[in-house]
């Protein structure tokens, strides 16, 4: 890295956009491939998509271990641990707060009505979460059929989730996919 | 439910290693996006039964709101209900500090390998799993609701604006809450 400054750049930017990065860091990633490949161009295209796909198969708090090898790019290992004390240290501290307000306010009649109204939408668009992932990880008929069947099977089941990922490693391992 | 997880709580606190361990396994298990989803529900309310499904619902919903990484939201949610600040602490360690050593040697050996095509081949298989997984626990979720018509309909909208729509998740989320808030609070009122 040719500006010493590179760093402090990178995490006081993260620490920003994890601040506002209202529905999860999947709605601010646009900005920082912005921040860090067109503006200061300290890495590609291609290098930014990789750490993506790799962060997104590896099991873990994956967005952190994104902005982690984002970090690792610039500035080594300090740079790795840098980058993840900004993209989860600002949302905790808020999600702490707001759950200490919430569960003050437990038995109040506007947060029953609150948590009728807000519920039902949130899961709307988590099912949509679940069916964005399908439109990207389902390429042909074999593996809708698979997202169909890990859905039905985790429904109508108490199995643990975890043989419906062996099954799609095994097929997709095999070749069958 | 809620009630017998409330006894639980003041009868016997729950071991700050026990949230440890819980989302430590949550955080190891949750491959792909919005999995950690799947495996909070499963520790936190089928498994251990510290809180019921409704006050998971409310953790993910309130989680929504906020910014960040919503599933690190969820653990600091249900460290603060069992523990305080304290249990928020142990919860957030498990969830982070092994799996983040693991994860980050991992990658960095996966970028050197990269190309290989049976990597990408197992990592599609998950993904496609991995889909079915979210899109039931969202509708698990959505089970207690589905007595409300204005439930199911909000549901539907927040999933079809963003799917079909393709509107961006704040433009729905802050175009449909008040909304669907103003419905229930007027169901409420008639309730009366």
């Amino acid at each position: 890295m040719s500006d010493p400054s590179a760093p402090i750049a990178l995490t006081a930017h993260l620490a920003l956009v994890s601040s506002i990065s209202f529905g999860g860091f999947p709605t601010v990633l646009p900005d920082v491939r912005n921040f860090v490949v067109s503006t200061h161009g300290w890495m590609t295209d291609q290098e930014f998509a990789s750490f993506f796909a790799i962060a997104q198969s590896i099991p873990g708090p994956n967005m952190i271990l994104m902005m982690s090898f984002v970090g690792w790019r610039v500035w080594g290992f300090p740079g790795a641990l840098a980058s993840a004390f900004a993209t989860f240290g600002p949302p905790c501290a808020i999600y702490f707060t707001a759950y200490r307000l919430w569960d003050r306010f437990r038995d109040a009649p506007w947060q029953r009505i609150v948590r009728l109204g807000l519920v039902p939408v949130t899961m709307g668009i988590v099912i949509a979460g679940g069916a964005v992932m399908a439109r990207a990880a389902d390429t042909g008929w074999r593996t809708a059929g698979l997202t169909i069947a890990a859905a039905a099977i985790t429904l109508a089941t108490r199995f643990n989730p975890m043989w419906m990922l062996l099954a799609g490693a095994a097929l997709g391992g095999l070749g069958l996919l | 439910m809620t009630e017998a997880a409330h006894q639980q709580r003041v009868g016997r606190p729950v071991p700050l290693s026990a949230l440890f361990t819980a989302f430590l396994t949550v955080s190891l298990c949750g491959v792909g996006g919005g999995g950690g989803i799947v495996w909070a529900r499963r520790i936190a309310v089928e498994n251990r039964r510290w809180i019921s499904d409704g006050e998971f619902a409310d953790i993910v919903s309130l989680c929504q709101f906020m910014p960040g990484p919503n599933i690190v939201g969820i653990a600091v949610c249900v460290g603060a209900k069992m523990r305080g600040a304290i249990g928020t602490i142990a919860a957030l360690c498990g969830f982070l500090v092994i799996p983040w050593a693991v994860g980050f040697s991992l990658g960095v050996l996966c970028l050197e390998y990269s190309h290989l095509a049976i990597l990408r081949n197992i990592l599609g298989g998950i993904a496609a799993a991995a889909a079915g997984l979210l899109i039931a626990t969202g509708i698990r979720l959505l089970m207690p609701h589905r007595r409300r018509p204005a439930a199911l309909l909000f549901a539907a909208l927040a999933f079809g604006l963003i799917i079909f729509g393709r509107l961006p998740l704040l433009v729905v989320l802050f175009g449909l809450v008040p909304l669907s808030i103003a419905v229930a609070g007027v169901e409420n009122a008639r309730a009366r």
